[in-house]
């Protein structure tokens, strides 16, 4: 057993690390949150810059090959940043389904999305009842042209501003779930924008007999691939969450020596010291079980379960992490323009993405 | 980053079941069935030791020069993995995980070749003398006293939560040799040779479970070699502490959970559920087993990540971590178990529990565990240091940075 990142991995890690402390300190990503912009175009070029659009697909499909462990090793940047260019969405989601398709339409895609030219969406999640794959209701009608998609999908992120969406629909006549690909401004298409309590961009889009030309049919049986490209969606995503967590950690041991009250620092009460103490043993759980999944997903040995295991303990672990957090702040705790509180929506956004704990502890329980 | 599966690997998985498979007796594998406590039955638990030991596989993690197996992470975790699968019943820890390891340490050569082979064959059995009934938590203000008188010490006091000390034939224990300090100075950490000297008076404590686990041990005059003593005269709090990194951490405790766990699902399954259909389908139980489950598989994660050197295992809080998060797992393990015995579970049943005994118990052998098991693991929480003392230590980690 291996759990150390190699010597690659830990300069890829710096890099990023230091490109974000140049450009996203907390003040400068509240204003970006602020403004019009769905994300800074000139971070998200940087980040092409550096090969993260490219990093993740195949040297045959014109990427860097690089593997799970390449991704976890930065990853947890974009959690300590609160970053919300979307590259869970667009590079991995989207990305991962074109890479599972292969079509030469998907290779045009991934061509660009790999330079950093366009983004994508993957428009998978219906409310409530999606964590399941099984429950997706999207439908995929078989029409001479190809295909057409009625139905309605939420949380899309970087729906409304992305080149193209990756939707996941069910073919009506097979039952059985596929990709499609569908460019911005397509007929039928109507999209509700938003910002994500988290600050980042999404939308609800309603598909309304959406024509998907043959050439676009990107896969037409991909449940195997759609539980593949989530799997590492979902490493990635707790990898994040885990950069989150340890900024709260840190954040709040320090304020607790700092903050007195009753003449003395909040952390030398045993009440407070022991919540601490609560929050470092919930990290290091999320430590343990994110580092032990990666290594195992890199061996190519991570089942069903374990991204269970790891997706219902982060999404757990996140939320008492971020509560007590806060509470250990009090009222400042509260407030917009203090970190904490966005680190802790951050949390709770990505717990409730892709499935939340309470169900993936569940499957956990029902399975085996 | 990797994880390895070769297929040298599931060879060594299948040497080791076909070992245990045909190696323990039949008392041996009831003595693991009937297993309710860190502290397995005692005669059996020696005689399986010393099997063990005669196959070279006693003390997996004790350096391979005093005969430990060598063995990578992998296949320290399949050994853990399938003994747990047999239900055998683990090695007792105050010998082979504490006295052991510190005499590799710290101990003269003379103690070393005194005492470890024993402890490897499973020859000897260590009490631990350190809990006294003035301190528990703040073990630093311990006043069981030894006097120097020639080459001997003469000791006065007593000492409390001897686990097994009726069952013991050597002592390792902590001493007030000097008052006039810190609390933490003037401690002396004391191997005693035997646990029959004239003045000892050993107690056995009937626990919430009805067994007698603990212990008290008194000393009226007991006069004891100096030469069992470990480190120097006064310095037995670094001593203790040094050994309290070999109670707390770097263990393999997870397959033990899994194993309760395998157990309480199986269970589930043939257990209706006053809601109809059986308890493992009702989708309470599922949420509340896959929480417990996947707690579980964050410690076993973390274990394996220690024991491959991880930079985790070099935090100075890993000890607490570790001993709280598993102590507490346990404690939650026994309460689903107890919830799915139900009221099978509320026979007190001392006498199916013995080994050998013959009796039938009521309910399956599962009920038979669950609630012993159950009362006993209340006490997780509070050896070992309670965990309110480890979370002021890990608190502490965090001030520091």
């Amino acid at each position: 057993m291996d759990f150390a990142f190699s010597q690659e991995q830990d300069m890829l890690r710096e890099s990023v690390a230091k490109l974000l402390e140049r450009n996203y300190d907390f003040d400068t990503r509240q204003e970006l949150v602020a403004s019009d912009a769905p994300w800074s175009a000139d971070v998200w070029s940087e980040f092409a810059e550096l090969g993260l659009t490219m990093l993740p697909f195949s040297e045959e499909q014109g990427g860097l090959g690089g593997s799970i462990a390449d991704l976890v090793a930065f990853a947890q940047s974009l959690g300590e940043h609160l970053v919300i260019e979307p590259y869970v969405a667009s590079t991995l989601l989207a990305g991962g389904a074109l890479a599972a398709s292969g079509t030469p339409t998907a290779l045009q895609w991934i061509g660009k999305l790999s330079s950093g030219e366009v983004t994508l969406a993957f428009a998978y999640e219906e409310g409530a009842g999606t964590a399941s794959p099984e429950q997706i209701a999207m439908a995929a009608d078989p029409s001479e042209e190809g295909a057409e998609l009625s139905g309605e999908k939420r949380l899309v992120i970087a729906g409304s501003v992305a080149d193209a969406l990756v939707v996941v629909a069910r073919r009506s006549d097979t039952g059985k779930l596929g990709f499609y690909l569908v460019e911005a401004g397509a007929a039928g298409l109507q999209i509700s924008p938003y910002q994500t309590i988290d600050g980042r961009s999404a939308a609800t889009i309603h598909f309304n007999q959406v024509v998907v030309q043959q050439e676009a049919v990107l896969l037409e049986d991909a449940r195997d691939a759609l539980e593949a490209v989530l799997a590492e969606a979902i490493i990635v995503q707790s990898a994040e969450a885990l950069g989150a967590m340890k900024a709260l950690l840190t954040i709040t041991s320090e304020y607790a020596m700092t903050r007195k009250q009753f003449g003395q620092p909040i952390g030398m009460f045993q009440v407070v010291a022991h919540r601490l103490a609560d929050m470092k043993i919930a990290y290091t759980k999320a430590l343990s079980t994110l580092t032990y999944t990666t290594a195992l997903a890199n061996s190519g040995a991570a089942t069903l379960r374990d991204i269970a295991i790891l997706k219902g303990q982060i999404g757990k672990l996140g939320h008492e992490i971020g509560e007590a957090a806060i509470q250990t702040h009090g009222g400042v705790g509260l407030t917009d323009e203090l970190n904490v509180g966005h680190y802790h929506k951050r949390l709770i956004a990505l717990d409730a993405s892709l499935g939340d704990h309470a169900f993936h502890l569940r499957k956990v329980g029902q399975s085996g | 980053m990797n994880v390895e599966f070769s297929p040298e690997l599931e060879a060594f998985r299948a040497e080791v079941a076909e070992f245990f498979a045909t190696a323990p007796t039949p008392a041996i594998r009831e003595a693991g069935r009937k297993t309710t406590s860190v502290f397995a039955p005692f005669d059996q638990c020696m005689e399986w030791h010393q099997i063990l030991a005669k196959k070279g596989w006693a003390a997996p993690h004790w350096p391979v020069d005093y005969g430990g197996t060598g063995w990578s992470v992998e296949q320290r975790f399949i050994f853990a993995e399938e003994y747990r699968k047999a239900d055998l019943p683990p090695l007792l820890p105050q010998s082979l995980g504490m006295v052991g390891p510190l005499l590799i340490d710290l101990g003269t050569e003379e103690q070393k070749a005194t005492y470890l082979p024993p402890i490897l064959q499973g020859l000897d059995f260590w009490a631990q003398g350190y809990s006294e009934p003035g301190s528990g938590s703040d073990l630093a203000s311990l006043q069981c006293r030894a006097e120097a008188d020639g080459d001997d010490y003469i000791i006065n006091g007593s000492k409390i939560w001897t686990t097994y000390a009726h069952h013991a034939n050597r002592m390792f224990m902590l001493v007030r040799t000097d008052n006039s300090g810190k609390k933490q100075q003037g401690i002396t950490f004391l191997l005693l040779d035997r646990i029959d000297y004239p003045g000892m008076e050993i107690r056995p404590i009937v626990g919430l479970d009805g067994f007698p686990e603990q212990c008290e041990v008194f000393f009226d005059n007991v006069r004891v070699p100096q030469s069992g003593r470990v480190g120097e005269e006064n310095d037995g709090w670094s001593v203790a502490k040094h050994l309290l990194k070999h109670e707390r951490g770097g263990s393999a405790a997870s397959p033990t959970l899994v194993r309760y766990l395998e157990r309480a699902k199986e269970a589930a399954g043939k257990t209706p559920s006053p809601f109809g259909g059986m308890m493992a389908d009702d989708p309470v139980f599922q949420r509340d087993f896959g929480e417990l489950y996947a707690d579980v598989a964050s410690l076993a994660h973390m274990e394996k990540l220690a024991i491959s050197g991880h930079s985790i295992a070099n935090d100075p809080a890993f000890p607490s971590l570790n001993k709280t998060i598993n102590s507490e797992l346990i404690q939650r393990a026994s309460i689903l178990m107890t919830q799915v015995s139900g009221v099978t579970g509320l026979a007190r049943q001392l006498e199916a529990l013995r080994v050998g005994s013959n009796v039938e118990p009521q309910g399956s052998e599962f009920d038979l565990i669950t609630m012993p098991l159950y009362l006993n693991s209340r006490a997780t929480s509070i050896y070992a240091g309670s965990n309110e003392v480890q979370r002021d230590l890990i608190s502490r980690s965090l001030a520091t940075g």
